[in-house]
């Protein structure tokens, strides 16, 4: 036993040395199936696929009338000078990656929206038909303008990816618009029939907010009766310091009622 | 057909607590799976004692007891009668994830997809600086920074494992999973349960193959027939026997079980088991690449197995039916005879005579 141990993928010739030698008197009963059911070649390196990014677009080609599907491919990548590095795998590219990126660059907060990631089948592909916006069973995101853009870029004649870009995403901004308005109008109805929601964020902020005020009023009340203290105490005349104890809690308190108005 | 009982081996803590031992009854499943029916007290166990019938309502300390016993009361009925009156109202959720499904109803080996195994996610591999190189022809690509397993590979490769699972079952070997990772379990048994095999869901006690004679040695085997009903004739007979090995076993989590794997290779058993791209492949003779990281993953190529199991399972017993055995019957004589003298009991005397 060297470095590797291949004593897992040579269990059958193991059994039948061991059988011929006589250290056990019967063959096992998986002898014929590992024979019939071969184990796979193990350490045996095969180049890995090797990956490039293919583009579909329409062009019209000078000399003809109808666009033509023109796939693109991106051009070969140099060798890496390591031949270490042939058997390596390759790393995966497509051409919505770029897509991908852009959008959620200038849309950030798309990646706060919640998002199902579960397939069951793995099959939802198959109902999803990219020439329109929407698609059935699936919400509306960022993945949607993505795919939108990509098949513009593959099916309209002459489209630009920033062109493709402007279309996704103005269909998807109208979506959202409406989206929102719906989810207003659904608020107010219910209201009408006499949904209570609870105080909104603005309100318990407001809330928390008073609170901090009315801490700091308090506060402050002793720090003023502490400094006016200290001054009299200082001075001698401790008769100055109950007047401006007073005054002081005279003036919190007209503050007070100005803010209470 | 040997079988032996593994379960009071793990079981031992609570053997010593004098409690009635759960794990007994949960650590082997060499029947050939049935769905459990719920048990539901009967009216006859709840009615009062006959007793108590006599003795007036009002003097019957008894009486309370028994009326609280007989139905469920309190929010909890309620719960129950609101539900069972409104269950049938509202819309219908069609095509939900459930989480379970696979656990419950896995497919066979015939519905295997890549759709499936990607929406499983069995591609995910682990990062890249992590990886195997030997698993260099699994992997399809590196999509940010972590290795991609080829599915069209897995879904041969699961296959295969598939198959020998079924021709071993079907030949009456004795199957093994064991998923000792967290939350494996119900994979595990439900796996073990359809293809009629040992599951262990608990940690692999080192030994327990090479060293089988002190840590599985008070364990309970039997002899059973071609229809798998047990032989209590030969139950004598079975003391003083090696413990029982098994023929296949299929290990979901290799990168832990390295101990057993090892000993799989001491005592020249095949394996199986899932090879992430950070596992050894060589230490399993069936790898199947794919991520042993997801449960999702590992719940649905334990259930492909275990379905292959029950196939074969089916078809063993089929062929018994016809009066044919798929696997070399061991002998009575083989069963009497002593395994230290090599003589049949009661005949040594008279040969050294």
């Amino acid at each position: 036993m060297g470095k590797i141990n291949l004593t897992a993928l040579r269990v059958r010739q193991t059994a039948i040395n061991q059988f011929a030698s006589g250290k056990i008197s019967k063959l096992p009963q998986w002898v014929d199936v590992v024979r019939d059911i071969p184990p796979s070649e193990a350490l045996i390196r095969n180049r890995p696929p090797q990956h490039q990014l293919v583009r579909q677009r329409m062009k019209t080609i000078p000399g003809s009338s109808q666009p033509q599907v023109v796939l693109e491919v991106q051009e070969k990548r140099r060798r890496s000078k390591k031949p270490s590095r042939l058997f390596q795998p390759v790393q995966l590219k497509y051409e919505e990656d770029e897509l991908r990126t852009q959008f959620f660059k200038d849309h950030p907060w798309e990646l706060a929206r919640p998002r199902v990631l579960i397939e069951s089948t793995g099959k939802d592909h198959e109902n999803y038909d990219w020439s329109r916006l929407r698609q059935p069973g699936k919400r509306l995101d960022g993945e949607s303008v993505v795919q939108r853009q990509l098949w513009l870029l593959n099916n309209v004649p002459d489209m630009t990816k920033d062109g493709a870009y402007d279309i996704a995403r103005r269909e998807f901004y109208r979506i959202r618009l409406q989206e929102d308005i719906e989810r207003r109008v659904a608020a107010e109805e219910a209201e009408a029939f006499g949904a209570n929601f609870g105080p909104r964020y603005l309100d318990i902020g407001m809330e928390l907010e008073d609170k901090q005020h009315e801490n700091w009023k308090e506060w402050a009340k002793t720090q003023a009766q502490i400094v006016g203290q200290r001054a009299a105490a200082l001075s001698g005349a401790p008769e100055l310091a109950t007047e401006s104890d007073l005054e002081a809690s005279t003036g919190l308190e007209g503050a007070e009622a100005e803010s209470a108005q | 057909m040997i079988v032996r009982q593994l379960g009071v081996r793990q079981s031992r803590q609570l053997l010593a607590l004098s409690r009635r031992a759960p794990a007994s009854s949960r650590f082997f499943s060499s029947e050939i799976p049935v769905d459990t029916a719920i048990q539901t007290p009967t009216q006859e166990s709840i009615e009062p004692l006959p007793i108590a019938a006599s003795i007036p309502k009002a003097q019957n300390p008894l009486h309370e007891v028994v009326q609280v016993s007989q139905a469920p009361q309190g929010k909890w009925a309620q719960w129950e009668k609101s539900k069972s009156k409104f269950n049938s109202l509202g819309s219908l959720t069609k095509d939900a994830f459930d989480p379970e499904d696979v656990i419950r109803n896995p497919p066979s080996p015939s519905d295997i997809t890549l759709e499936l195994l990607l929406a499983s996610g069995t591609h995910l591999g682990h990062s890249t600086s992590r990886w195997n190189p030997q698993n260099s022809r699994y992997i399809f690509g590196v999509r940010e920074g972590v290795h991609i397993i080829a599915l069209d590979v897995t879904a041969a490769y699961l296959r295969r494992a598939a198959k020998v699972v079924e021709e071993v079952a079907a030949r009456g070997g004795i199957i093994l999973f064991a998923g000792t990772r967290k939350g494996q379990k119900r994979a595990v048994v439900r796996a073990a349960e359809l293809a009629g095999a040992y599951h262990i869901f608990e940690r692999w006690i080192p030994g327990s193959l090479t060293n089988g004679q002190q840590i599985l040695g008070h364990c309970e085997t039997k002899v059973v027939n071609a229809f798998d009903k047990e032989l209590p004739d030969f139950k004598q007979d079975l003391a003083d026997r090696p413990s029982v090995k098994p023929d296949l076993v299929i290990c979901l989590n290799p990168i832990e079980n390295v101990v057993l794997l090892h000993e799989c290779g001491l005592n020249n058993v095949p394996t199986i088991g899932i090879c992430d791209t950070d596992a050894d492949p060589t230490r399993l003779t069936y790898p199947i690449p794919a991520n042993d990281d997801s449960l999702r993953s590992t719940s649905l190529i334990a259930g492909v197995l275990g379905r292959a199991g029950q196939a074969g399972q089916a078809r063993r017993l089929k062929m018994a039916e016809e009066g044919k055995l798929t696997y070399e019957p061991i002998t009575v004589h083989e069963l009497k005879v002593d395994p230290f003298t090599g003589f049949m009991p009661g005949t040594e005397g008279q040969k050294k005579d």
